[in-house]
């Protein structure tokens, strides 16, 4: 049953349904239509998907990150499966921001899908260009992913506050739309860099990108990826990027895309709860295709249980552990 | 790096489904048959194509593996409706599959790559090492006239004969040889201990055959990948096009990981990394970088 509401008016509690509920979500000047994206590198540049799945029904989509120059890649081992995580060096295999605007972008803008472009720069100046040859596409939003633990010179952006303040202020002067950052969980403290990158005008932060780790064969004694290291990523690695969310969410104004491991309405609540407005699915878009469909169908129905007529509603609700339950 | 694609996804919809599993038994030594009621994969898959398997909700394995296709059965009124998959055990995922029984799920996604050619030949010579043997039943099937695959139907019996030659480590490693032979395939074995068929490689048995042979003939081949590379060699000594599915590792099989590229030829003779998920698996052998 449907119960009618004005705008104004919200609904009493007990009369919600699930399509009463709310899963707009704002992030700075970003509005999404739902809190469901999938992450960069993870889901190809979306035409890939086309045949298993309805484009526009995501929250948005963020193609493979590009780059100013063409890269080839790594060379195989590109990835090697570990306990309940994925570990992989691609290398940001990518043709360019020139290919990327004449071959990718037509169809993906085709999609009517909201597209959020990914770009990493290996100096300063490559961010810079990367917008500046963006900004008359008139996107929906960019990231910046400074954050790429496969490329060396990326990641400095993304470990430095300064270094990150300058990336994004310098993106934010020659480019109009919303602006994310993607940090690394590979610094000591990530609010410290989420603070900078606030400071410096980001609408939201995305956390996390991988967690720099490493596969071995003892007994050829050798490294299993053929970059030796590499970022490990699924169910592995979702404690670190929840206590992630968390510690930017109590420490920075700032709104926060929860990414690392998400896999079911659980983990995606759990990301709510701790301070993230917005998630976006990675390795799970691997191995269970359509789950990033399925979240967005079970979310109404997960939000009503707290009672919540709207995701906001959820969004940096967790509590203080309390107390311990007493023994009968 | 990236780029065409010679797979139309929005043309060629991929189905997920999780489905319980109808038989389970082995066929050679580590050598595994899984059969699964999957009807729409079992009408549009074709020969050379495969599938990602997982198992159901499970972590630890946690990323599905591609498994070529190896069977399409018919119901009682006719209609393809299951398909089968064969599988070596080697690692942790196969390991794990391989204690699941009937009535079990399992997750199953496909029909992913593209297939092997079909045109016409007076013989069509398989080459298969080890568990490579998988795409070969419904290739050699369809060559044959024997049994028709996908929807729209693909075409069938462009082989006036079908040739396998298969490579294995022992005798006990041989997998479906009756079922080849029931299918009208011309069987010759090699195995490195000399437990049946020619002692030695697989591609001696191939060489002896193309030095015979005076017809049209065109080869396919699947193995571990210094094999095909000498298969490969060995056909363009003779003049004989060759096709071979790659087996890189995969770790989506739908194009969007970046995982499972290969150096393949480019136009202008340089080579370039492409995603054998999307873009192969089955490439022709001179356009493959070893
Ligand atoms: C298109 C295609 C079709 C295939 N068809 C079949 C088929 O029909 N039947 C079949 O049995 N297999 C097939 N395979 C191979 C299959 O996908 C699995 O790789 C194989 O079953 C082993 O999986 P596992 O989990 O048991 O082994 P794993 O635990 O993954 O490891 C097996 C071996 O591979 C090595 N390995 C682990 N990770 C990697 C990596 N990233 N790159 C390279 N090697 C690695 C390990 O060291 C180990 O020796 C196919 C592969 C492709 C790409
Ligand atoms: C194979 C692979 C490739 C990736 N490529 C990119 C990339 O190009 N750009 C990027 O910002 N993140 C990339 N990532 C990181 C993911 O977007 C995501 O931040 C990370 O995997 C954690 O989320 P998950 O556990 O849900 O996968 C990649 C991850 C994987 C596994
Ligand atoms: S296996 Fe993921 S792109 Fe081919």
């Amino acid at each position: 049953m449907k119960t009618p509401m004005s705008a104004s008016q919200p609904a009493p509690k007990d009369a919600l349904t699930n399509e009463s509920i709310s899963l707009q979500v704002q992030l700075g000047r970003l509005k999404l239509k739902n809190p469901v994206l999938v992450a960069s590198g993870t889901f190809g540049y979306a035409k890939e998907m086309a045949g298993l799945i309805d484009l526009p029904k995501l929250g948005g989509i963020l193609p493979k990150t590009i780059t100013h120059h063409a890269r080839p890649g790594n060379a195989p081992w590109r990835t090697v499966e570990t306990s309940a995580g994925l570990l992989n060096a691609i290398g940001l295999d990518n043709d360019g921001i020139d290919y990327f605007i004449e071959n990718h972008w037509p169809y993906l803008k085709g999609t009517g899908a909201d597209i959020i472009v990914s770009i990493a720069g290996k100096s300063h100046e490559d961010f810079i260009v990367l917008a500046e040859r963006l900004s008359p596409l008139g996107l929906f939003a960019i990231e910046l992913n400074v954050s790429c633990p496969n490329v060396s010179g990326g990641i400095d952006f993304g470990t430095d506050p300064v270094a990150c303040h300058r990336v994004v202020s310098g993106v934010r002067n020659v480019i109009d739309c919303p602006i994310i950052t993607k940090l690394t969980p590979n610094v000591t403290s990530i609010a410290e860099i989420a603070k900078a990158a606030h400071e410096a005008g980001t609408d939201a932060v995305t956390c996390i990108n991988t967690v720099l780790g490493m596969a071995i064969d003892w007994r050829r004694q050798r490294p299993l990826l053929a970059n030796t290291v590499g970022g490990l990523s699924g169910p592995a690695i979702k404690p670190i990027a929840l206590r992630c969310v968390y510690q930017v969410a109590s420490k920075v104004a700032v709104p926060i895309i929860g990414v690392g491991g998400i896999a079911t309405i659980d983990d995606a609540m759990e990301f709510f709860v701790a301070g993230a407005s917005a998630i976006q699915i990675g390795t799970a878009n691997y191995y269970d295709p359509l789950v990033s469909i399925r979240l967005i169908e079970a979310l109404p129905s997960a939000i009503r249980t707290l009672g919540a007529s709207g995701l906001s509603e959820v969004i940096g609700t967790l509590k203080s552990p309390g107390s311990v339950a007493v023994k009968k | 790096m990236t780029h065409t694609f010679t797979c139309d996804r929005a043309a060629n919809a991929v189905s997920f489904i999780s489905t319980e599993i109808l038989s389970h038994r082995l066929i050679a030594r580590d050598t595994w048959q899984l059969t699964v009621s999957a009807p729409e994969l079992a009408r549009r898959t074709v020969p050379g194509q495969f599938f990602m398997v997982r198992l159901a909700q499970c972590n630890d394995p946690l990323i599905g593996r591609a498994l070529a296709l190896y069977d399409v059965s018919r119901n009682a009124v006719g209609e393809r409706d299951a398909i089968s998959v064969v599988y070596v055990v080697k690692g942790k995922f196969t390991q794990s599959l391989s204690r699941r029984s009937l009535g079990d799920k399992v997750e199953i996604w496909g029909p992913l790559g593209n297939p092997f050619s079909t045109l016409a030949t007076d013989r069509l010579v398989l080459v298969a090492g080890g568990v490579g043997i998988t795409p070969m039943l419904t290739l050699a099937s369809a060559a044959l006239g024997k049994e028709s695959y996908g929807e729209p139907v693909a075409p069938s019996g462009y082989a006036k004969r079908v040739t396998l030659c298969y490579g294995a480590r022992t005798a006990e490693y041989l997998a479906g040889l009756d079922q080849f032979e029931a299918r009208g395939v011309d069987v010759r074995v090699a195995t490195e201990d000399g437990s049946m068929g020619h002692r030695g490689r697989v591609t001696e048995v191939l060489e002896e055959l193309l030095q015979q042979s005076n017809n049209s003939v065109r080869v396919a081949c699947c193995g571990p990948e210094p094999m095909m590379e000498g298969v490969g060699k060995v056909a363009a000594k003779y003049g004989v096009p060759c096709e071979v599915s790659l087996e890189t590792p995969m770790a989506c099989g739908i194009g969007i990981c970046f995982t499972c590229v290969a150096k393949i030829r480019q136009e202008d003779g340089e080579w370039d990394y492409r995603r054998t998920c999307l873009e192969g698996p089955v490439f022709p052998a001179d356009k493959v970088v070893w």
